[in-house]
């Protein structure tokens, strides 16, 4: 039993370490995840006065959900459309730990991001909390990419997935109250964000980092976190699993 | 130690939406068996296999590889199985190298082992030299034989190959086939998926023609070439392109003549007495013989017989029906 265990441990690394070989660890996707967050800051910021204790945790949140989540919108659906994704499915895995495979691959991209954005932001802004900060973006990254592989399970090439999962996120900055408090949101937007990953991880991030860390609160955003990624990741194979059928 | 039948599949149905697209098939293949699915474009080959091999799920139905249930116990099928798809299933960004270190991986082979069996089946299939090249710049034939020999790297007892020579050239064609051959004297079965019926005559034991979702019949090449015999055909050639079609249909017991390339086929009820016949034929028109023989049904004669499809049916591109 445990050796079987350590088998199929090694076969999702192993489908993980080819997915970022082949997806995600590629020069223009590292550019796209490089840049992305600071565009997105500096469409924020160019002509406010913004507290750079505040923004860090959003440029974070930004590197890690487009990070770890995008490229899932390209790769799933790509081998679908190849039939890669055959060679998987005939593996003797399940279709969950496939996917656990796949998810681990953008987990691994949201953090090298999210840490190359914590490590050049740390000269402008102060880190209370260094270990809590990362808990964070492990957590986040996670979860970040079963997010890319649900909105991208139902479809079985790159046209189909791409729209909708952009239009997904980039509502999704708008409304996570990335760079807006939440409290200045009107009370129907204050609603939706509460419904939004990414709203706990900008808090997560944001009281590591600010200094006012409420423990308690912090470990009830990153078990909401935990359980949206355990949700993602279900419902993402028994979503492949019926458009399979 | 696998025995018996290996694969038992009973009255397998798979619908999309409401085009049914294989029909309660049943049928079984014996341990170390080389078993032919033989059927025009569109006629559920692709559509059976992924059902066979836990790609997609059947709508009513059973398959049983090995005893096991591929709906219940899935993963301890695709232990036993090896799977090489029509479409290509390697990865175009790895190297050749790459693509089968990481199936052998998937499927657990040691680290020792692998690299031992990735080397010998890279000089089988002729990739050695470019083993360390990205599979994207690969012919078509390349990546089929780098496909077919990163299924085998681990060994599996039960091979399930759609159309496997689909598209290459002659010479990779042979190869596969004789690696194919080769291996099913060792000891694998092999479950192959093919529209070419000279492939499922040379190759296989058993052939199953499957048309329009249903199997037609299953037996063996030779006894349904056998129940193909309705006439007696001659092949004759003379040294004349001019056709003579008409004339050699008004010969004494020739029902129909049917010109292929440089040669006729002749029909006829009795073969005593048509070579004086043709001779004559010749002598009466300044012309030369310059062969004649005759003929065996083929498996092809079979096909039409039972199908009632043209052959040319069979000679296309991949099934156009998406089984995914």
């Amino acid at each position: 039993m445990r050796n079987r265990i350590i088998e199929d441990a090694k076969k999702i690394f192993y489908i993980a370490e080819k997915d970022a070989k082949i997806y995600f660890f590629k020069a223009p996707n590292l550019t796209f995840g490089l840049v992305l967050p600071v565009v997105l800051y500096l469409a924020f910021a160019i002509g406010r006065t913004v507290d750079a204790a505040f923004v860090v945790p959003g440029i974070v949140a930004i590197a890690a959900f487009f990070g770890a989540g995008a490229i899932q919108s390209v790769s799933l659906p790509l081998e679908r459309r190849t039939g890669t994704f055959n060679s998987l499915v005939t593996a003797p895995l399940s279709l969950f730990e496939i996917m656990l495979g796949k998810a681990l691959a953008g987990f691994f991209f949201g953090i090298v991001l999210s840490l190359f954005y914590m490590i050049i932001m740390i000269p402008f802004s102060f880190v209370s909390n260094l270990i809590f900060f990362a808990l964070g973006i492990v957590v986040s990254s996670f979860m970040f990419s079963t997010f890319g592989l649900f909105l991208s399970a139902p479809f079985k090439d790159i046209p189909q997935a791409m729209p909708p999962a952009t239009v997904v996120r980039i509502a999704m900055v708008f409304l996570g109250a990335v760079f807006t408090p939440i409290t200045t949101l009107p009370a129907v937007l204050q609603t939706i964000a509460y419904a939004l990953p990414l709203t706990y991880t900008v808090s997560t991030l944001r009281q590591a980092w600010g200094g006012n860390i409420n423990v308690q609160m912090f470990l009830i955003d990153t078990l909401i976190q935990v359980a949206f990624a355990i949700f993602f990741l279900a419902a993402a194979t028994k979503i492949l699993q019926r458009t399979m059928e | 130690m696998l025995s018996g039948n290996v694969i038992e599949v009973t009255d397998l149905t798979k619908y999309y939406r409401n085009l049914l697209a294989v029909d309660r098939i049943s049928f079984e293949v014996r341990n170390q068996e080389l078993f032919g699915f033989l059927g025009p474009n569109g006629a559920g080959k692709t559509t059976t296999i992924n059902m066979l091999t836990g790609i997609s799920k059947p709508s009513s139905g059973k398959v049983r590889i090995a005893g096991y249930d591929i709906i219940k116990e899935p993963v301890r099928v695709k232990e036993l199985i090896g799977v090489a798809p029509d479409v290509s299933g390697v990865y175009d960004e790895l190297t050749a190298l790459d693509n089968i270190d990481f199936m052998a991986k998937l499927h657990g082979v040691s680290a020792e082992k692998r690299k031992a069996r990735t080397k010998e089946l890279l000089e089988v299939f002729d990739l050695h030299t470019r083993r360390n090249d990205r599979v994207g710049n690969f012919s078509r034939g390349m990546k089929k034989r780098l496909m077919i020999a990163a299924t085998l790297v681990y060994e599996p007892k039960i091979v399930f190959l759609d159309e496997p020579t689909a598209g290459l050239d002659v010479q990779s064609s042979r190869q596969i086939r004789n690696l194919i051959k080769e291996m099913n004297q060792n000891g694998t079965t092999f479950f192959l998926t093919t529209h070419y019926i000279e492939e499922a005559d040379q190759l296989c034991q058993r052939v199953a023609i499957i048309n329009k979702g249903r199997i037609v019949t299953i037996d063996t090449p030779e006894n349904l070439k056998k129940s193909a015999q309705t006439e007696n055909v001659m092949e004759v050639s003379f040294n004349t392109p001019e056709d003579l079609s008409k004339q050699l249909s008004k010969l004494k017991h020739v029902s129909n003549v049917v010109r292929c390339a440089d040669k006729y086929r002749l029909y006829v009820g009795d073969f005593s007495g048509m070579l004086p016949l043709i001779v004559d034929f010749a002598k009466r028109n300044y012309l030369k013989v310059t062969s004649i023989a005759t003929l065996k049904p083929t498996l092809e004669d079979a096909f039409v017989s039972l199908t009632c499809e043209r052959p040319d049916t069979l000679a296309g591109e991949k099934e156009k029906l998406d089984p995914s």
